[in-house]
């Protein structure tokens, strides 16, 4: 009823170029300001902001894959280390058993030696005394028999028979119980 | 929150009982009130609460002559009338939406300058305005302008769509506070605004494809006898996304005014206090709608601006598709889908 007419008589269907100018400008000059003073710096520093972001995730994941590297570094070099070590021992262990066997092979054959020599040493002791005793009983025999029978006996004669006397006595001991009986 | 609405609303219903005796004697011309308050004027009209005074500012009326004498007012029906624009006057006269456009452009300067301002050397934000804003401005850039337009082409248009978005959200927002106006409830306004948006995309179209990829793209690629039908089509085309823009922000902001306006002067068209009961929760309903309206349409005015510009740009693209102009392209392609949409 009083749309249309109140339509004719409003303006506010009607377009005014004079206002469409007015917002144009006003528009290029707030986005003049804006830019210049909010929108360009806010840009900058989020674009600077997301390049650090990203370069620093992008650091961080080069960081762990080093980490990760040297860790695996530092494992090898500890396996070889304790693999290197026990070699190490084991070698050790081999040479102080060699070592240990040679000095046992040495001492043992010094000690060998060592009875040897004296064994050798006390046979000719013996052996020497026992000349020693035998030369000691010829002549004794022969003196107790030239003293006995008085008279001079034929040195080479009775020096035989007395040899065979005294090869006749027995050694050492049952010797000196014959002659105490 | 109830208890508080009903208290409003009562309230309400006193004061407009009380007044209801000074209004008896005149008539109360309920729509024309209200189409004198949502339409233009060449003053400001400041109404002093509870009388019915009111501080009038005329504002001073600027008309540019084309040729000498264009500009004589002439007699009509109805009264003295400027020629228009095509008999040769501009009138570039300060109108009340002009003042509320350069007001909402004044706070928003201003409250876009106490928010982005801050420590430039850091590089994260502190506090709530510089949260909010720096919030805002990259969810219009990655929302908006790199997912309409494409990563490489879009952060060049970012500022566009920020000032686009946040001047046309003041703007919506003045008209919700007393004695204010939304300008986006004025058809020039937003066919001003809606041609900013066309001229951006134009260029962007032209930056795209080359100005012979661009005007080939207005012959939409056809046999040349058939040029004649295409390029009027094509042509018209292009006015239809900006004008679509103009009407849909004109009509959604004047809209929610005329219906509070309104539910408000119901009680004086049904002349009893007691409609305040209802009219005045209802009104305070829509209120609450506008203010989320005003986001609405902003940014809606934003992301199609950026569909558009979008658009323009992958012109370049399937103007060497399509026309088969010879060159391969490089760079990355844009959402064709979306550009045909």
């Amino acid at each position: 009823m009083f749309l249309p007419s109140v339509l004719a008589a409003s303006s506010f269907v009607e377009v005014r170029p004079g206002l469409i100018f007015w917002t144009i400008v006003t528009f290029v000059l707030v986005m003049v300001v804006l830019r210049w003073k909010a929108w360009g710096p806010i840009l900058q520093l989020v674009q600077e902001r997301e390049t650090q972001i990203s370069n620093s995730v992008e650091s961080a994941k080069k960081m762990l894959v080093e980490a990760e590297q040297k860790m695996a570094e530092a494992k090898e070099a500890i396996a070889k280390a304790r693999q290197e070590a026990a070699e190490t021992v084991r070698k050790n262990q081999a040479e102080m058993t060699a070592f240990r066997d040679e000095m046992m092979a040495k001492s043992r054959k010094d000690a060998d030696e060592f009875k040897a020599s004296a064994r050798r040493e006390i046979d000719e002791q013996k052996a020497k005394a026992i000349a020693e005793v035998r030369a000691m009983a010829v002549d004794l025999s022969i003196e107790v028999a030239g003293k006995l029978i008085n008279e001079r006996m034929d040195d080479s004669k009775h020096r035989a028979l007395a040899d065979q006397f005294v090869q006749g006595l027995p050694v050492g001991g049952s010797a000196t119980a014959r002659r105490s009986a | 929150m109830r208890k508080a609405m009903v208290l409003f609303a009562s309230l309400f219903a006193a004061v407009a009982w009380g007044s209801s005796g000074a209004a008896e004697g005149e008539k109360e011309d309920v729509a024309g009130y209200i189409l004198h308050h949502v339409a233009d004027a060449h003053e400001l009209e400041i109404e002093i609460p509870l009388s019915h005074d009111h501080v009038t500012i005329h504002l001073p009326q600027i008309l540019i002559p084309f040729k000498a004498g264009a500009c004589e007012p002439r007699m009509t029906d109805h009264g003295e009338v400027i020629p228009g624009i095509l008999a040769g006057c501009l009138d570039i006269s300060i109108t009340k939406h002009t003042v509320m456009m350069w007001l909402a452009a004044v706070l928003l300067i201003g409250s876009i300058l106490i928010w982005s301002n801050r420590d430039k050397t850091k590089l994260v934000p502190r506090g709530t305005g510089a949260n909010l804003f720096e919030m805002l401005v990259l969810f219009v850039r990655d929302e908006l302008a790199i997912k309409n337009i494409g990563k490489e082409e879009g952060p060049r248009y970012v500022p566009y769509l920020l000032t686009a978005f946040f001047f046309i959200l003041f703007m919506n927002l003045l008209g919700l506070f007393p004695w204010m106006a939304s300008a986006t409830g004025n058809l020039a306004v937003t066919c001003g605004l809606a041609v900013c948006t066309f001229i951006v995309t134009q260029i962007a179209g032209i930056r795209a494809a080359g100005l012979g990829g661009y005007l080939a793209h207005l012959t939409g690629g056809v046999h040349p006898l058939l040029w004649p039908i295409m390029i009027p089509v094509e042509f018209l085309g292009l006015f239809t996304k900006p004008f679509a823009l103009t009407v849909r922000l004109f009509a959604n902001m004047l809209a929610g005014h005329i219906v509070i306006f309104f539910l408000l002067g119901l009680i004086f068209i049904l002349q009893h206090p007691a409609v305040a009961m209802v009219s005045v929760p209802f009104a305070f309903g829509i209120y609450l709608l506008e203010l989320f309206v005003a986001f609405v349409q902003a940014y809606v005015f934003t992301m199609l601006s950026a569909l558009f510009i979008g658009m323009g740009v992958a012109m370049g693209h399937h103007a060497h598709e399509e026309h088969g102009h010879g060159h391969k392209e490089t760079g990355p392609s844009h959402d064709h889908g979306k550009a045909h949409a």
